[in-house]
């Protein structure tokens, strides 16, 4: 996507889907690197403890798959400026997470696109994020 | 007397402590770190998972991630879930469960190897969602900066139930 610029970008274009499956060894790699000790990310009793069906992703691993799909879609020159997400509901080790979305807005004088993101989980159609992110395409 | 349930308890006291900045150091942004931290996280890039490249970048959200700075924490300074007592403000030494409720990230800087990373927090809402004794919803605002300047702004809402 190098060489997009705004003018070439239209509202509800789709945001090309990224994905990961992060096992119990991805969350405790990211645990680690983070210092991330909570229990629900690693303790399958624990975290059944706490209502959960099992170890459950860490917030700031779906905020990188926000990231990347945004990134991705702004392109090598282009520039991400904001990633936000809300969480919905919990994704546990071995769901498939995979980011969708569509231009929400193009602010041709600033060069700003807006995207609407949305993150599905597990085999069904679980909505575990929804969010935005802004990019500036160059 | 009227006894106050532990949500209550962490009401009251994260109430008291709105507005109130706080500091705590990130240590020194390292290359192989982010990159370690790039690959966990699934990324692919070039750039971001090897620091040896030219054009290596630190993954814009590495610094927003990191709980802690090396080299990392005493266990005094855990609660029993594995969370740090001080992360969620109004929770240390109380029973509750904590879920990270979201974030919006800003960079208005790059983030480089080699940056001594300040982060600047104060809590800056606390309210009751649900029904009945429902939850919390603490919102905290956040400011990652280096000498130069801040790098990242983060808005960060916990739930506490």
């Amino acid at each position: 996507m190098t060489g997009r610029r705004e003018h070439q970008v239209a509202v509800g274009q789709a945001v090309l889907p990224v994905e990961l499956t992060p096992d119990a060894i991805t969350l405790l790699r990211f645990g680690a690197v983070t210092r991330n000790a909570h229990r629900i990310h690693y303790d399958t009793g624990f975290a059944r403890s706490e209502g959960l069906d099992g170890p459950v992703v860490m917030a700031q691993l779906h905020g990188c798959l926000f990231y990347r799909a945004a990134a991705e879609f702004a392109g090598e020159s282009g520039q991400v400026r904001e990633v936000e997400w809300q969480n919905r509901a919990p994704a546990c080790a071995g769901d498939r997470l995979v980011v969708t979305g569509t231009v929400r807005s193009v602010d041709a004088v600033g060069g700003e696109v807006t995207l609407d993101l949305l993150e599905r989980c597990g085999s069904g159609d679980v909505v575990c994020c929804r969010g935005r992110a802004v990019v500036v395409l160059r | 007397m009227v006894t106050s349930t532990v949500l209550e308890q962490v009401e009251e006291r994260a109430r008291a402590s709105l507005g109130t900045w706080e500091r705590r150091s990130l240590g020194v942004v390292r290359a192989e770190d982010a990159a370690e931290f790039a690959r966990a996280a699934g990324e692919r890039a070039p750039h971001l998972v090897d620091p040896a490249r030219a054009d290596f970048a630190v993954h814009p959200m590495y610094v927003v991630s990191l709980l802690r700075g090396a080299p990392g924490a005493d266990a005094a300074e855990f609660r029993p879930d594995g969370m740090y007592r001080d992360e969620v403000p109004g929770t240390d030494g109380l029973d509750v469960r904590l879920m990270a409720g979201g974030q919006d990230v800003r960079w208005v800087g790059e983030v480089r190897a080699g940056d001594l990373i300040e982060l600047r927090r104060a809590l800056t809402a606390v309210e009751r969602k649900g029904v009945g004794e429902g939850f919390l919803l603490l919102t905290m605002e956040k400011v990652y900066g280096a000498a130069r300047g801040p790098l990242v702004e983060v808005t960060e809402r916990f739930i506490v139930r």
